[in-house]
């Protein structure tokens, strides 16, 4: 059978290429069509012989010639093949990429940025060493959620709502219900567009706002809490000026009214010069398509600190960034305001910084949590359960949430550990990848993110 | 994403098997929305664009961890606006970017704040994509579609060393290529141009057959591709090519999905594709 087809094949090839030799010979028809007026002929194809799996379907097709008078038929085959995969990467266990407590419901929940899903644990919960993994009391997963490559969460613990965003679908914001779980869609969207894909999320309470991060387009946009559809951002900032940079986490300081924002350093400037600034949705981020060429930076990793309502190209009131900061990578941020601190998720740095919340300029932490017995690998998210006084972390490297001390520093054991899987197992880290080569000289498969 | 990365696995890695390293770190100066990679072989050397400081950057082929590029192209002189896909000449030398209906080509030793070295320009309505070269006959193939309207792609044919308004030498496209809306990806191997079309494209012509599609550089107009070779489904869901690159070696095609299936690279048996051409 294979034999069988294998000679149908090398029929049509050569059919295709006793085409490619004539046709070589006539006008540029398609060139035309792109460069000047010329119109396809209406009949597409024809199917001579039913195609199925390994064989061949033969086609016919017409050729127009720009003039539209000469219509010359010709014979052009497609060898079908249908194969299935011999080799499969892919982490089989969830990726985490945020967490936040439900100190009420004594709820731990976390976003699952490999397999897209939420999932939610016991606060308490402690995988023992030698278990596979602790399982989750409830997730949201599923088809009808809408979830994809999510990012960031918050719990409005009140109305037991779970906002979610995703870092790289065409911008949106979902709210769920935590009284509906599995396979359910969400019970609010909000579009924001492909110019405001979400990376960092922060609710404030108090204001009724919504902030969101873009790191495409180093902006961060406010909604109203309860914005849904296709609502417009209320406030927009974004510049030159704001020393917003691939930024990534957000953080409120409600106390002193400020937000932080960790920025991995770099960005272009955009110009509105030449548009219609009426066809502009408001208070979204210029994108690329409105960049300045030629006009990237890259800059130092740094934490900017803003007006919480700053706006348009305002400067931060000021900026941590220097070789003393040690920041890597710099993600999840979080304030505790009761100390006047600042925890610092230090992607790559595999660590948490902490600074002064007052902070500024080429500062060392005052603490530093890393070590091989933190359990720490590519942490970018945090949350600082003030009930229980413990801080939580998101690992995107090692399948794990950490808990500890606000205060631990240094090589510290955390208090606990959730592993969503087998121990010591190194998560891939793979995340949406956009390419792909194939390194020939190791034999390696080069996967960016 | 969480975590900018490029990560090396093994060619028989499967499964959750761990990379067998990774580039990651505020030293390597990537970021996250890497849309091409490239191996060059002959220097060993690998190259991205790095789209959020409109830049070029190129590593050693064997560099690890928190290890900064060997060359950065990058500033006001570059005319970079949002680079994405791209593609290495290692024979002539030479770097390929689109940007919008342009084309900018670097030498590929440049480094720094340095001009392309020759632009080529399409009109204004066509926004190209994804470049691949083919040296020996000094063939520039780019995928493009009209900026407005009409969304179906075309392969268009340059000589490699064309520039300023210059036309194609040839152009593939139209309903009987089912190139639809979305290329997802593109690759020269000597003379076969090979596409990857995608399910989640706004229009795939043929939705039912989401493939990797191989034409000749001599074809021309509304042809059909010569081999289309259907990825299959993986847990009853389409495989969503979004990228892949080539293991002439091995005789396999090497596939990266986000979607469908999530987050995952799988490797193709493609034994026709390769078939006395090494």
């Amino acid at each position: 059978m294979a034999i069988r087809a294998l000679c149908v094949a090398m029929v049509a090839v050569s059919i295709g290429w006793g085409f490619q030799k004539t046709a070589a010979k006539g006008t540029s028809t398609l060139e035309a069509r792109l460069f000047g007026s010329w119109s396809l002929p209406s009949e597409a194809m024809r199917v001579i012989s039913p195609g199925s799996a390994g064989t061949v379907v033969a086609v016919v097709w017409q050729r127009q010639e720009a003039a539209g008078v000469a219509r010359v038929a010709e014979a052009r085959s497609t060898v079908r093949i249908e194969r299935k995969p011999i080799r499969m990467i892919q982490d089989p266990y969830p990726t985490l990429s945020a967490v936040a407590v439900d100190m009420e419901r004594n709820e731990v929940v976390a976003t699952d940025e490999n397999l897209f899903q939420i999932l939610a644990y016991g606060r308490e919960a402690n995988t023992p060493p030698r278990a596979a993994m602790t399982e989750p009391q409830w997730r949201i997963a599923g088809d009808r959620t809408g979830i994809e490559f999510i990012c960031g969460v918050y719990l409005d613990v009140p109305k037991g709502d779970i906002y979610a965003i995703y870092g790289d679908v065409p911008g949106l914001m979902h709210v769920f219900s935590r009284e509906k779980q599995g396979n359910v869609p969400p019970v609010r969207e909000l579009r924001t567009g492909g110019d405001l894909r979400g990376r960092g999320l922060a609710v404030d309470e108090e204001h009724q706002e919504i902030l969101l991060v873009s790191q495409h387009n180093s902006a961060v946009a406010a909604y109203h809490k309860q914005a849904a559809g296709d609502d417009a951002p209320i406030r927009l900032l974004q510049g030159d000026r704001t020393g917003l940079a691939n930024p990534h986490g957000i953080a409120l300081d409600r106390r002193n009214d400020l937000i932080f924002i960790t920025n991995h350093g770099q960005a272009s400037t955009r110009s509105t010069t030449g548009v219609d600034l009426s066809r502009l949705k408001p208070n979204i981020p210029l994108g690329g398509k409105l960049a300045v060429p030629g006009s990237g930076r890259f800059l130092p990793p740094s934490i900017s600190v803003h007006r919480r309502a700053a706006t348009g190209n305002e400067s931060p009131l000021r900026v941590i960034q220097g070789s003393r900061t040690q920041l890597n990578w710099p993600a999840g941020i979080i304030v505790d305001e009761r100390r006047g601190e600042l925890f610092v998720a230090n992607d790559t740095g595999n660590s948490v910084l902490v600074f002064r919340a007052d902070a500024a300029g080429d500062v060392a932490p005052i603490r530093v949590l890393k070590g091989r017995d933190t359990a720490l690998a590519s942490p970018v998210g945090l949350f600082l359960d003030t009930k229980n006084d413990e801080l939580w972390v998101a690992n995107y490297g090692n399948h794990a949430l950490t808990v500890y001390s606000p205060s631990a520093e240094g090589n510290t054991a955390p208090r606990r550990i959730i592993r969503t899987a087998p121990p010591a197992s190194e998560a891939l880290m793979i995340g949406n990848p956009g390419a792909v080569a194939y390194d020939t000289k190791r034999g390696q498969i080069l996967v960016p993110n | 994403m969480a975590h900018p990365q490029i990560a090396a696995f093994a060619r028989l890695a499967e499964g959750g098997k761990a990379p067998v390293r990774r580039i990651e770190g505020q030293e390597t100066l990537l970021g996250r929305a890497s849309h091409a990679i490239v191996y060059d072989e002959i220097h060993d050397e690998i190259v991205v664009p790095q789209g959020f400081a409109q830049a070029i950057l190129t590593f050693r082929g064997a560099a690890n961890g928190q290890e900064r590029p060997i060359r950065v192209i990058h500033g006001s002189r570059t005319q970079l606006k949002d680079p994405d896909p791209l593609a290495v000449d290692p024979v002539n030398n030479e770097i390929f970017v689109p940007e919008d209906n342009r084309v900018l080509v670097f030498a590929r030793e440049a480094e720094g704040d340095v001009a392309p070295i020759r632009v080529l320009r399409v009109p204004d309505n066509i926004r190209l994509r994804i470049p691949g070269v083919f040296p020996a006959q000094n063939l520039l193939v780019v995928s493009g579609s009209p900026s407005q309207g009409e969304r179906n792609n075309q392969l268009l044919i340059f000589d490699r060393r064309a520039q300023g308004d210059a036309r194609p030498l040839r152009v593939i496209g139209g309903p009987r290529t089912t190139l639809g809306d979305d290329v997802g990806e593109l690759r020269v191997y000597h003379d076969w141009i090979v596409v990857a079309h995608t399910v989640t494209g706004k229009a795939p012509a043929d939705p039912s057959w989401p493939a990797v599609s191989v034409w000749s550089v001599h074809d021309e107009g509304d042809v059909p591709p010569r081999w289309s070779m259907n990825l299959g489904k993986i847990d009853g869901v389409s495989v969503d090519v979004k990228s892949f690159d080539l293991d002439p070696k091995n005789r396999a095609i090497v596939v990266a999905t986000g979607r469908k299936p999530n987050n995952s690279v799988l490797t193709y048996s493609f034994p026709e594709l390769f078939e006395g051409r090494d």
